[in-house]
């Protein structure tokens, strides 16, 4: 089986300490840019859940220099979409490019991020739509399920609101409070810019110096997230849909961070458990029992912590039996870990999925930005290989009865709680919430 | 993999194709691009849910899930086990179209995927236990999809709204009732006429030797007999003589709108107009319906959708409101840009941008091995030739504002317009 050859990289540190790292790559004749900001929804303030997002979102409507449509006409009339996702970690902005618009486009980004306009009339316009936006979310079962999963798995943590944010937060977020947390956490030594493509490498770094040279921000606002602690009961949240026909199940139980050197076991056992069609609880819930469509089981790993998180839904009358399925199936493989049969599947499955995971220029600009934002090693693309060879029945089986072998477990429905109570309640302590509170 | 010196308008060259037609009537088209070390492996089936009947809708969709329950030399459970056991990985959609089975995978694969994939349409087990477990998964799959998703259930009465008569007018998941009704013998039939061999085509992309490959297909599918091709549902569809509207009602905090109307078959020209017109109404920041319903409008999101198909397209527009939001207030601001197109020609500059961001769609999608093979078989299964797949770019250039103007008038008249509203207080 062939592996996967890396383009090489260039890198070069700016003098305000912004990183730059540079692919080039033949392919298709756009670039793919990124800049990795470490600001993300964990920083955001107590009370203050979506603020990282409404910063990304407000400073994307305008810089001082091109208002809101002027931005959106420049950014698009090269075939570009500018967006800043952010998650708990990080704000990412992301477009693609022709190649020979690679300068202008940067501009923009470098503008974006240096000196947005985080108008006033935009952020209160951008705060309503977020709340509004909310409140469609809060009809979708999955989403809700999502939402509690992060509430109650990670309790008090940062990690434990959604980087959307609450309404209830949302709504009493001011223009300031966007305003400083921009000043405070966009900075240029926090902050990566990433280009793949068929570039030119000096001229591309030459371009980057001279777009975002000029961002400087003031000391300060080295804030790291504390590591998640390990949740030590079990309990049960019902999140009340009385109208729904289909259960939304999420179990959480304690995970890994994405840097930990378990990471490689990890996905071995999350693979063997619940990637793709031939995994333990796709076979019990979808194959042998016609349960449900689709389940998943995974480590879902961020920078200071995780969780390991199955994810499935069935019909509202059987969803005690997809839990005590999915939790036997659980404690099996923490017992007796994967078979060799399995080990050598799951191996040659994830490293076939490698390079079909880094077919394009935007896979590998993402990877890079993994890359950097997790502080993983230079062999994270070239030696992921060699790690999964490394991985042994015996570590995925510590891991797991680490992680779903202890008390730590939580257990949310989404549906009828009249109907789900009975059928979950001896699995833990049961909390019935309404949607809203989880929104 | 394709160099950077890649002309734009062809984004591939479609003389480096190899295709071939077996006695049986299998269509093969092979495409080496040696760059990367992954091949994608696509089986079309020109069937979907317009080639099913009332009372066992959802037929083409179910049927799609039986096909990776076991065969002659592979049994159940081995197919997913054998692919992702060399490296792959495989999955399967149905539209209203089309069935098509993928299989993205490490190179040295290819024997085993041409072994699975051959053995499965020459001699699929059918038998009632895995009917009635794929069944029970199809149904979870419509309450996921439409019975609990407000977007689901609104689509579903689109569809049902703009079209009397054809068979568009049902979900490709079928009717829950229906799902419930088909029996082994619907199944077996359907196996019979929709899965001959010249109602299929093989793509395959990516790094193979073309020539070994073609031989190696043939090997596989060349001995399968010829069948008698699939008996067609008629597809007539009259006039629409009014506006159409539907309210549904759903326990939502926010109502929604989904407005849409009856376009061209892919084959039209206008397709490609219709293309430019959603890019200028609903893609992009700097889109007319964006700037209007959100920037300005107060809307949560506005977004609009062409999917081409072998018979007439939907053209949708769909917005999400906030609470309390009017969602007649949201069609009016929808029909107003859409006049605005049919009456007054698009700057340069609106069309350039509409051009540029289909052109990077493009490219993208065209970007894989598995993009590829999926551009090659729906150019070829709506349009009748793959070599279209290289072509839409430079179409796409040759399109003027008198175009979008006329595609606009011609397909997108308030007067026959199909209206869809969520009406969060109706399930109060």
């Amino acid at each position: 089986m062939s592996g996967v050859v890396q383009p090489p990289l260039v890198r070069e540190r700016l003098p305000s300490g912004l990183e730059v790292v540079v692919a080039r790559r033949a392919g298709i004749p756009l670039a793919a840019i990124r800049l990795l900001l470490r600001a993300g929804s964990a920083l955001d303030p107590p009370g203050r859940a979506g603020l990282a997002s409404l910063v990304a979102l407000s400073a994307r409507r305008g810089t001082r220099r091109l208002p809101g449509e002027r931005l959106d006409a420049a950014v698009e009339a090269t075939g570009g979409e500018l967006g800043i996702g952010v998650d708990e970690d990080a704000a990412v902005a992301g477009l693609s490019v022709p190649v020979g618009e690679l300068g202008r486009s940067l501009g923009l980004v470098a503008d974006v991020a240096a000196t947005p306009g985080l108008a006033p009339a935009e952020v209160a316009r951008l705060r309503r739509r977020e709340v509004a936006g909310l409140a469609h979310d809060a009809s979708e079962p999955g989403v809700l399920a999502d939402r509690a999963l992060l509430r109650f798995g990670y309790g008090d943590h940062p990690y434990g609101h959604p980087s959307e944010g609450l309404a209830r937060d949302l709504r009493r977020t001011t223009r300031a409070e966007v305003v400083a947390f921009h000043a405070l956490r966009w900075r240029p030594s926090r902050a990566t810019v990433v280009l793949v493509g068929p570039i030119d490498v000096p001229a591309a770094l030459a371009l980057v110096r001279r777009r975002f040279g000029g961002w400087r921000a003031a000391p300060g606002g080295d804030l790291e997230v504390a590591p998640v602690s390990r949740p030590r009961d079990r309990r049960v949240v019902i999140v009340d849909r009385p109208e729904q026909g289909q259960a939304q199940i999420r179990l959480g139980f304690p995970g890994l961070p994405r840097a930990s050197a378990e990471h490689a076991a990890g996905v071995v056992a999350g693979a063997v458990l619940g990637g793709g069609f031939t995994s333990r609880l796709m076979e019990a819930i979808r194959v042998d029992r016609g349960l449900s469509y689709g389940v998943r089981g995974r480590f879902a790993s961020a920078r200071a912590g995780g969780l390991f998180v199955v994810s499935s839904f069935t019909k509202v009358e059987s969803a005690g039996e997809l839990v005590r399925v999915a939790l036997a199936e659980l404690a099996r493989f923490a017992d007796e870990g994967p078979t060799a049969e399995e080990l050598d599947r799951m191996r040659a499955y994830l490293g076939g999925l490698h390079p079909l995971s880094l077919e394009t220029h935007e896979a590998w600009a993402e990877k890079l930005v993994e890359v950097e934002l997790y502080g993983l090693g230079p062999d994270e693309v070239t030696g992921f290989r060699e790690r999964l060879a490394a991985v042994d029945a015996a570590a995925c089986r510590a891991l797991s009865a680490r992680s779903f072998g202890g008390e730590g477990r939580l257990v949310v429905a989404v549906g009828p709680a009249r109907r789900l109570a009975p059928q979950l309640e001896h699995l833990g302590p049961v909390t019935v919430v309404a949607p809203g509170a989880v929104m | 993999m394709r160099g950077p010196e890649l002309d734009p308008e062809a984004p591939f060259d479609p003389g480096a194709v190899h295709a071939v037609s077996l006695s049986n009537g299998l269509r093969l088209r092979v495409l080496a691009e040696r760059g990367w070390p992954t091949v994608s492996y696509q089986t079309f089936f020109q069937v979907g849910s317009r080639d099913e009947r009332p009372g066992i809708t959802g037929i083409s969709h179910l049927f799609e899930h039986m096909m990776f329950n076991g065969a002659a030399r592979y049994g159940p459970k081995e197919f997913d086990r054998v692919l992702e056991g060399r490296g792959g990985h495989s999955n399967a959609f149905t539209s209203t179209d089309l069935t098509v089975y993928h299989d993205d995978f490490a190179a040295d694969a290819l024997e085993v995927v041409a072994d699975l994939e051959s053995d499965r349409m020459e001699s699929l087990r059918i038998d009632d236990a895995v009917l009635e477990q794929e069944r029970a998964v199809v149904k979870e799959e419509r309450r996921l999809r439409t019975d609990d998703s407000a977007f689901g259930l609104m689509e579903e009465q689109l569809e049902a709204l703009v079209f009397l008569a054809h068979p568009y007018r049902w979900p490709v998941v079928g009717w829950m009732a229906d799902i419930e009704r088909i029996t082994r013998a619907d199944c077996e039939a359907f196996f019979r006429s929709a899965y001959a061999p010249s109602n299929a085509a093989v793509y395959l992309v990516g790094d193979v030797d073309p020539d070994r490959a073609l031989q190696l297909l043939e090997r596989r599918y060349g001995h399968l007999p010829a069948r008698p091709p699939l008996a067609r549902t008629p597809g007539d569809e009259p006039e629409q003589r009014g506006p159409r509207q539907a309210i549904i009602g759903f326990p939502a905090e926010a109502p929604a709108i989904l407005v849409g109307w009856r376009g061209p078959a892919a084959r039209s020209p206008d397709s490609l107009a219709l293309d430019l017109v959603q890019a200028c109404l609903a893609i992009g920041e700097a889109s007319r319906l964006r700037r209007r319903m959100i920037h300005g409008g107060g809307a949560v999101s506005v977004n609009a959708s062409w999917g081409w198909r072998i018979d007439p397209g939907v053209f949708m527009v769909f917005a999400e409101l906030p609470p309390g939001g009017r969602a007649d207030r949201a069609e009016r601001m929808i029909l107003e840009e859409v006049a605005r197109l049919a009456d007054r020609p698009v700057a340069g500059a609106e069309l350039r941008r509409a051009r540029a961001l289909l052109r990077s769609a493009l490219l993208h999608e065209l970007g894989t091995h598995h993009g590829l093979a999926q551009a090659l078989g729906q150019a070829e299964a709506l349009l009748g030739d793959w070599r279209e797949a290289a072509r839409a770019l430079g179409r796409y250039e040759a399109l003027g504002p008198a175009d979008l103007r006329r595609a606009a008038r011609a397909w997108l008249d308030p007067a026959r317009r199909s209206t869809v509203i969520l009406d969060p207080r109706e399930a109060r």
